[in-house]
Formats: C-alpha cells, sequence, structure tokens
C-alpha cells in the first residue's frame, strides 16, 4: 500500500479506538481534560511509532531467521514495556507536570492494547520497515485525533446536565460510540475514490 | 474463601465494574462463539499467570517484578495461541491478533499485581477462576446482544451437522446492524453500564 | 550490587525457562499447523474439482492477485486450472479459489478466508453468490461492476458493494491470466 493509503487507513478508515478498539483504557480515562489529552496522544505517537519500527527489525532481523518466529509475542511487548520505562523518564525530567497529570495511565502505556496491535498488525500485512514506522505513527495520530475529539467533547459535557445513571463512563461510552458511527464514513470506499 | 471466587463474578467484575479488558470485549463480541473462544484463552492465562506468580511471588525481587510477570503471562498467551492455531483454526482465524493481544488485557496483569504475588496458592487459583469467568460472562452478556440484534443469530461451535447458527426468526430477517459495528459496541456498553449505575443507585436509596 | 546482579540473574533464568518450555510446545503445534493447511487447501481444491484430481501447483507469487494455479487432469490431459486468488475486499485481504476452463471461462468459484461483515460482505461465502460469475471470462466479460449485473442480482449485493467489487475483479485478474497467456510464462 502507498504511505499515504497507509496514513489514511490509520487515522481515519481503521482508527484504532473507534473501529478496532484498540487503546480504550487510556481513551475513557485520560479523555476528561484536553491538555493530558493531548499529552498522552503525543506520547502514544512516540511509542507506537517506535515500537513498530523496532518490531520489525527484531522480527525480520532476529526471529525469522532463527526460526523462533514463536517467540514474537513475548519479545514485542518486552520491547514495548522498555520503550515506555524511557518514555517515562524523558517526560518526568523534562516536563514533571505532565507526568503527574498522566499518572498511572503513562506506564499503562505498555498494556494499551494499541502499541501492541499495531506492532503485530505491521506485521501481518508484512510491511517493510519504513512502512511500519508510518503504520505505527499514524495509529498514534489516529489515537490523538479520538481522544482530543473525545476530551472536547467530555469537557462540554461536564456542564451539561446529563440523566444520573449515565454520568462519568456510560455518557463516555455513548459519546465514543457517537463518535464511531460519525468515523464510519471513512470507510474503505473512501480510500478507493481517494487514491484509486 | 468462596468469596475469592465469587467476588470476579459481580462485586469484581472485570468489565463492568473494574473496566478492564475492554478492548478485546469489545473487539471478538460480534459473534457468542467467539467469546466464548477468548473467555476460554482469557481464563487458561489467568490461571497459568495466578498460579506462577504465587508460586514464585517469594522468588521474583521486587525490582524485576513486572518483566517477570510479563515473560510469564506472555508465556502462556503463545501457548494458547499456538494450541488455538493447531487445534482450533477456525477460532483463532475469527480472534485474529486479539488472542495474542491477551497478553495486554489488564486483567492478568492487573491481579498479578494485586492480588497472586501477595496470596498463597488456593487463594490465587479461586481468583483466577472467578475473574475469568466473570470476564467471560461479561464478554457473552455483551455479545449475546450484539449478535442477537446485530445479525438475528446466534453463533456457537459446529457439533456434527448442526453448523453452529441458531437463527433467531423476526430479528434474521431483519437485524439492527449497527449493532454488531463499532458504534453498537461502544453504545450497548454504555447503556449496560448505565443500567448497573442504575440499579445500583436505587440499592443505596 | 549483589542484588543487580541476583535480580538480573533470576529474570534471566525466567525467560531462559519460558522460551524452553515454548520451544516444546511449538515442536509439537508446528507440524500440526502446517498439516492442517494442506489438508484444508486439498479440501478446498476437491470441492472444485470434483472426481478430477488437481496436479501440482505452481506458486506465482506473494504479491500478485494470482497467487498460484493448478492444473486439474481428466484422463491425464488438462482439463482446466484452479487459481488461487487474493483480492481485495472491504475487510481486508480475500482468499479465493477459482476453476477455469481453459479459455478463460470461470466453471466456479468459492470464497475462503476473509474478513467482510457478517450479513453483508461475507455472504458471498454461499455458493449461490457465485452463480453471478459462472459462464462469464471468455465470450462474456466477468461482472466487475454493479450496473453489469442484473436487477436482483444488483439488489442482492447492496451494502456489500465493495465486497462484490472485490471479488469480481480478482476473477477477473484470473480469467484474463489465463486468456493473456501469463499461465505458461510462469512454468518457465
Amino acid at each position: 500500500m502507498t504511505y499515504i493509503g497507509i496514513i489514511i487507513t490509520f487515522v481515519l478508515i481503521e482508527n484504532f479506538i473507534l473501529t478496532q478498539f484498540l487503546g480504550l483504557c487510556p481513551f475513557i480515562g485520560v479523555s476528561r481534560k484536553i491538555d493530558s489529552a493531548v499529552g498522552m496522544g503525543f506520547a502514544v505517537i512516540f511509542v507506537m511509532s517506535m515500537a513498530s519500527l523496532t518490531t520489525w527489525a527484531v522480527y525480520n532481523l532476529i526471529l525469522l531467521p532463527l526460526g523462533i518466529a514463536y517467540l514474537q509475542t513475548i519479545t514485542f511487548i518486552l520491547i514495548i514495556a522498555t520503550l515506555v520505562q524511557f518514555v517515562e523518564m524523558i517526560i518526568q525530567k523534562t516536563s514533571p507536570p505532565l507526568y503527574k497529570a498522566l499518572g498511572i495511565y503513562l506506564p499503562l502505556i505498555t498494556t494499551n492494547c494499541a502499541v501492541m496491535g499495531i506492532a503485530l498488525i505491521a506485521v501481518r500485512k508484512g510491511y517493510n520497515a519504513f512502512e511500519s514506522f508510518v503504520a505505527g505513527f499514524a495509529a498514534g495520530v489516529g489515537f490523538l485525533l479520538a481522544i482530543l475529539i473525545m476530551a472536547s467533547l467530555r469537557e462540554k459535557l461536564d456542564s451539561e446536565w446529563v440523566p444520573k445513571p449515565f454520568k462519568g463512563i456510560p455518557i463516555a461510552f455513548v459519546t465514543a460510540g457517537l463518535m464511531a458511527l460519525a468515523f464510519m464514513a471513512f470507510d474503505k470506499a473512501l480510500l478507493k475514490n481517494l487514491i484509486g | 474463601m468462596l468469596k475469592e471466587f465469587t467476588k470476579g463474578i459481580i462485586k469484581e467484575n472485570p468489565i463492568f465494574i473494574i473496566l478492564l479488558g475492554l478492548c478485546p470485549a469489545l473487539a471478538v463480541s460480534t459473534q457468542v462463539v467467539n467469546a466464548l473462544g477468548m473467555g476460554a484463552g482469557v481464563i487458561f492465562v489467568l490461571l497459568g499467570s495466578n498460579i506462577f506468580v504465587s508460586l514464585l511471588k517469594d522468588f521474583i525481587p521486587e525490582k524485576i517484578r513486572i518483566p517477570s510477570y510479563i515473560v510469564i503471562i506472555a508465556s502462556f498467551v503463545t501457548i494458547v495461541d499456538l494450541v488455538m492455531q493447531a487445534y482450533a483454526p477456525a477460532l483463532s482465524r475469527n480472534l485474529g491478533v486479539f488472542v495474542q493481544l491477551i497478553v495486554v488485557n489488564c486483567i492478568i496483569l492487573g491481579r498479578a499485581e494485586a492480588f497472586a504475588n501477595k496470596n498463597d496458592l488456593s487463594r490465587s487459583v479461586l481468583d483466577a477462576l472467578g475473574m475469568g469467568i466473570g470476564f467471560t460472562l461479561g464478554l457473552l452478556l455483551i455479545s449475546l446482544i450484539r449478535e442477537v440484534l446485530g445479525a438475528g443469530t446466534i453463533t456457537l461451535f459446529p457439533i456434527g451437522a448442526f453448523n453452529g447458527v441458531i437463527r433467531i426468526p423476526v430479528l434474521y430477517s431483519a437485524p439492527a446492524r449497527v449493532i454488531g459495528l463499532a458504534t453498537g459496541a461502544l453504545l450497548v456498553m454504555g447503556y449496560l453500564k448505565a443500567l448497573l449505575n442504575w440499579f445500583d443507585q436505587r440499592k443505596k436509596v | 550490587m549483589n542484588s543487580i546482579f541476583v535480580s538480573g540473574g533470576k529474570l534471566f533464568l525466567i525467560c531462559v525457562v519460558a522460551a524452553l518450555t515454548l520451544g516444546i510446545i511449538n515442536a509439537i503445534t508446528e507440524p500440526v499447523i502446517a498439516e492442517r493447511k494442506v489438508l484444508e487447501l486439498n479440501m478446498a481444491l476437491n470441492s472444485l474439482t470434483g472426481e478430477l484430481q488437481a496436479a501440482e501447483g505452481v506458486i506465482v507469487g506473494e504479491e500478485s492477485v494470482v497467487r498460484a494455479y493448478y492444473p486439474v487432469l481428466r484422463a491425464g490431459k488438462v482439463d482446466s486450472f484452479i487459481l488461487e486468488l487474493n483480492g481485495s475486499g472491504y475487510g481486508g485481504d480475500m482468499k479465493m479459489l477459482s476453476r477455469y476452463k481453459l479459455n478463460g471461462e470461470i466453471i466456479s468459484a468459492k470464497l475462503m478466508d476473509n474478513l467482510e461483515t457478517p450479513g453483508l460482505g461475507k455472504k458471498a461465502e454461499n455458493p449461490e453468490y457465485m452463480k453471478k460469475f459462472i459462464g462469464s471470462g471468455s465470450s462474456n466479460p466477468v461482472p466487475v461492476l454493479k450496473s453489469m449485473l442484473e436487477q436482483s442480482e444488483a439488489e442482492a449485493i447492496t451494502g456489500a458493494t465493495i465486497t462484490f467489487i472485490g471479488v469480481a475483479k480478482a476473477l477477473d485478474e484470473g480469467s484474463r491470466f489465463i486468456t493473456e497467456g501469463r499461465l505458461a510464462k510462469v512454468k518457465e
């Protein structure tokens, strides 16, 4: 697939949160305020791009040639855990308020299905090194896009009336559901029409 | 003791109360058979993980506990993945990446960190079973709603001549397709959680 | 200082035990998985050939629409070809097997691995679905647009047009593969 195709696919058509449900926990957890949402989004973009590139390298240069492809799950998650540790240290040094705002959700990027998800999907689709990197980056951007829209909506919702049982989590899910409905406009047909 | 088992099913149900393990829950809940397969996989990994973390709790130093838990969990996930590919290929194809994604299912690492590394073997086993079954039941509920309303069928395992698909008369010819799609999953989850909150609030009054 | 070595050592030990265990499981399951794939392929081929036998396949490539082809023999002579096709559907790649006459006409087709939407695109897995393609490919063109279908057929694929186009284009490509003589080129 062309690089534009990859970007459009992972940002809009197969938006990780709204169509694949990868990355829901932080999505629901960090989307209350726009600032923390943006911070989380950028951290995720960084981790996802680096992760998909690194996992591509390990899979194609080490696992496959040695015939130990079955160790994919273990090696991928360990790579991701290491990357997240690294990002944590950087954020702690460069922006302590962001570090505090993200709180527990920063180390939780490790168990964020989205990061592991894009690493696995890039391998399944047989992308080369650069394609994997672009896919990771694009998926991260898609995550940022979704979480940004969500945070804006939730900030607005906070000052509106919501039926009691729906307050908090349920209305967040319903909002996400409506966002997913809107994103259905971006489907394969759109991609085909855009790039033929 | 029994409480360790039952808490996972209602009071601390992973999906609806603690809100963990959502990604696979919403993604595979398009068909009942997928929910059953995923549930079985999660129960197996949870058991394996809790058992080994509990057994090794004094052996694993605090500093390296997270990477150790990750290796243990990832190993069990790989076992499930390979065994499923070999002996249940259709299920493996349906669940796709989500089998491997069990490794990032917050429930498993969560229980290892919050429970198994502080409790003895028998309690850890019960905890794993309770949480696993609670997860499966929650997943089944969502899948039933989504498949019945979204496709008008209930898909189970094919046995002999029965191809596994139960069709529901009126709904099969005019299902509400959107419920089977991404939107539906999120909406169903929202409404179910609201329903739960409503029950909760009534009880408090 | 000492504790770092001990910790590191323990982590290493856990990893080694894990790797060894998985190696054993893999050794057990790998042949089963491989065998199953061969079995599935043979079953699929046989469902298209009936009482005839498909001969050994020729791999075409990993990137092209036509992935491989299998000559079907009747009394020692080539009667038809089964092509393994890779189409592009709504949810992703679609694997198909299709049997063609030597003039490129479609005899039968089957949709196999796919990620189409249940209830919509997935209906293409139904043998009835392929009826609209049977007989096309040589003098009749393969219908690759909704407008090339009959009214009833067009209505039946409402909401699953992308799947239809994906299937049709792959089948058409397969037909051209034969009529444009690319079969012979690969043989060499």
